[in-house]
C-alpha cells in the first residue's frame, strides 16, 4: 500500500511510523523547514523553547501516547513528574495572592470546601464513576451541585491548562472521561529532550522503515478519483498513494479538496465544520538563576488573573535551559473575544507573574501566542469530528481529530491509534 | 520584509533569526537590526512574513 502523509506534525509522524512500520511505502510532505508542528523544540537564548506544547505528556509514561511510541518502537524516556500543586491565597476570603499564598497538593482540593460539600465531594467521587453526568457543561453541573465559587475557580484553572477553554465550554462527559483517564494512565510526565526528544524518536523509526520526510514541501491539493482518495499535488508533480493521512485539521483537509466536497451529501459533513472552534493561549517562557515552581509537575494558579498554570521543565531535564538556569513556563487561556486584545491579556498574564513570584528574580524570555489557524487546540475538547472524512482512504489526524477524554497530545495519540485500527484492522 | 496580518504571535521566527531582530508580543515585529536575509519567512506557520522585492 502506498500512503501519504500530509503535515509532520505530531499525529502525522505517529501515523507514518506505524504505517511504514506495517510495511506500507510512506511519504510525509512538510510546508516547512522543521519537522514536529506545535510539538517540537525551538532554541532561544540558549534554552530550549517549543514551538506550542510545554513539554508535558499529560499522562506520562503509562498514557496513550506513551504506549502509541512503545509500540512503534520509538525509544524516549518519559519521567513522571512529582506532584500537581494548587496555589490558593493565605487567607480564606482573599481573592488574590497579593496578602500571601500557600501551595496545597492537586488532590486535597477539597479541603478547602466546608464540612457537608466535602462529604459531598466524597460521596461524588464515588458514584459518579458508575453514573456519569451528562448533558451540561462542567460549570453548569458544579453549580447545580454545590454553591462554592472555589470549586469554579479550581476547575477553570484546571481546563485553562490542560485544555485551553473555560470550564462553561466543556462539556461534563469530556471532564468526567478526561478523570477516568486520569485514573487509568496517571499524571504527567516530560519526555527527556523535551518534545523533540518525540519527535526525533519518530523520525528514526520512520527512516529505519523506508519512509520518507520532504520538508519545504506544501501539498495544494488532494487528488480524488472515482470518490475515492488517490494522492496529492505538491506544486505541478502528482504523487499517487491509496491512503492519504491529513495532520491539518478537518477544516483544512476540506479546503484542499473542496471541489470533491462540493456535493449535496457533503453538506452536513461542511456545515459540522463550521462549528469547530479553535482554541487560543498564551505561554510565557521565562529564565531564572533559582527554581521558581520547585518541582517537577504543575503548579495551578485559580486565584490568578489570566495565568491558570505553570511548569520548570528544567527540574526534569536540565539540558532544557544553559547550565544552572532554569525553564520556567506559564499558560494562560484567552477568551475568544479577547483574542483581538493579545497584548493587553499578555499584559496581565506579566502581572500575574509578578504577584505569583513576588521575591523571585527573573527574566522573561519569550512571549508567544496561539489562536486561529495556530492554534492551541484545533477541536476544543469534547467536540471533535472523528478521523473520518466523506471522502474514503482519507483520514484526518492530529489535535483537530482527538479520541475521547484525549487531553491534548494524548488524544492526538488516541485519534491516530483508532485511525490505523480502521487502515489497518 | 513585512508582517502581515496573519501573523498570531508564536515566536517561531524569532528563534530563527540569526540577528535577534524580531520582537514578538502578540505579534511579531522587526527591529532596525533585521537585515532582510529572509531566512525567518521560511519557518513562519502562516505565511505572515512577506519579503518585499
Ligand atoms: C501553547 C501551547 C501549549 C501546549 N501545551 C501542550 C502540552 O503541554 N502538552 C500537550 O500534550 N499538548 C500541548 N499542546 C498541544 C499540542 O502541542 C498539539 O495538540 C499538537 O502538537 C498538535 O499536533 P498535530 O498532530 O495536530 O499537528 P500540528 O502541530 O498542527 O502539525 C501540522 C503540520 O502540518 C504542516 N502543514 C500545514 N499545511 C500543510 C500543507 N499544505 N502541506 C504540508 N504540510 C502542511 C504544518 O507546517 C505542521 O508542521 C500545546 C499547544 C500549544 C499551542
Ligand atoms: S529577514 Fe533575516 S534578519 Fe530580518 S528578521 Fe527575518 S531572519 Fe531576522
Ligand atoms: S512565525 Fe509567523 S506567526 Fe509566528 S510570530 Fe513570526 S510572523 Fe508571527
Amino acid at each position: 500500500m502506498k500512503a501519504v502523509v500530509i503535515g509532520a506534525g505530531l499525529g502525522g509522524l505517529l501515523s507514518a511510523a506505524r504505517l511504514s512500520k506495517a510495511g506500507c511505502q510512506v511519504d510525509i510532505f512538510e510546508r516547512l523547514p522543521i519537522t514536529g508542528g506545535r510539538f517540537t523544540n525551538l532554541s532561544y537564548k540558549g534554552f530550549q523553547l517549543s514551538s506550542g506544547a510545554f513539554h508535558i505528556l499529560p499522562h506520562g509514561p503509562a498514557g496513550p501516547l506513551a504506549q502509541f511510541l512503545n509500540e512503534v518502537g520509538a525509544d524516549v524516556k518519559i519521567v513522571r513528574s512529582d506532584i500537581i500543586t494548587v496555589r490558593v491565597p493565605l487567607k480564606k476570603g482573599s481573592q488574590d495572592y497579593e496578602k500571601g499564598f500557600k501551595d496545597i497538593p492537586f488532590n486535597d482540593f477539597s479541603t478547602l470546601l466546608s464540612h457537608k460539600d466535602r462529604l459531598k465531594i466524597a460521596f461524588l467521587i464515588v458514584s459518579t464513576r458508575k453514573n456519569r453526568p451528562s448533558g451540561s457543561t462542567l460549570q453548569t453541573w458544579i453549580r447545580s451541585q454545590f454553591k462554592d465559587e472555589w470549586l469554579v475557580r479550581f476547575a477553570d484553572a484546571f481546563c485553562g491548562w490542560a485544555l485551553s477553554l473555560k470550564s462553561d465550554e466543556v462539556p461534563v462527559e469530556e471532564i468526567f472521561e478526561i478523570i477516568e483517564n486520569m485514573y487509568r494512565f496517571g499524571g504527567p510526565g516530560v519526555p527527556i529532550g523535551g518534545c523533540k526528544g518525540v519527535i526525533d524518536a519518530l523520525e528514526s523509526v520512520i527512516a529505519e522503515n523506508g519512509g520518507k520526510i520532504h520538508t519545504e514541501t506544501e501539498v495544494s491539493k488532494i487528488l480524488v478519483e472515482n470518490g475515492k482518495a488517490a494522492g496529492v499535488l505538491v506544486g505541478a508533480e502528482a504523487h499517487k498513494a491509496n491512503l492519504v493521512i491529513s495532520n491539518l485539521g478537518h477544516a483544512a483537509t476540506a479546503c484542499l479538496c473542496a471541489e470533491a466536497l462540493s456535493g449535496e451529501k457533503d453538506s452536513g459533513y461542511l456545515r459540522r465544520l463550521e462549528t469547530l472552534k479553535p482554541s487560543a493561549g498564551i505561554k510565557i517562557c521565562l529564565a531564572a538563576d533559582e527554581p521558581l515552581v520547585g518541582h517537577s509537575g504543575i503548579l495551578l494558579t485559580p486565584y490568578a488573573k489570566r495565568v491558570n498554570g505553570i511548569n520548570e521543565v528544567t527540574q526534569v531535564d536540565p539540558r532544557l535551559a544553559p547550565p544552572g538556569k532554569h525553564l520556567t513556563m506559564s499558560h494562560q487561556y484567552v477568551a475568544p473575544d479577547n483574542v483581538k486584545n493579545l497584548e493587553s491579556e499578555i499584559e496581565l498574564g506579566l502581572q500575574d507573574l509578578k504577584e505569583i513570584f513576588p521575591d523571585k528574580k527573573y527574566e522573561t524570555l519569550l512571549i508567544q501566542s496561539y489562536h486561529d489557524s495556530w492554534p492551541v487546540n484545533r477541536a476544543a475538547s469534547g467536540m471533535d469530528p472523528g478521523n473520518e472524512t466523506p471522502i474514503p482512504g482519507l483520514y484526518v489526524v492530529g489535535d483537530g481529530a482527538k479520541g475521547k477524554g484525549g487531553i491534548e497530545v494524548e488524544g492526538v495519540a488516541l485519534g491516530v491509534a483508532a485511525t490505523m485500527k480502521k487502515i489497518l484492522g | 520584509m513585512k508582517i502581515n496580518d496573519n501573523c498570531v504571535g508564536c515566536g517561531q521566527c524569532a528563534s530563527f533569526c540569526k540577528k535577534g531582530a524580531i520582537e514578538v508580543k502578540g505579534k511579531a515585529l522587526a527591529t532596525d537590526a533585521c537585515v532582510d536575509c529572509g531566512v525567518c519567512v521560511l519557518y513562519c506557520p502562516v505565511k505572515a512574513i512577506e519579503v518585499l522585492a
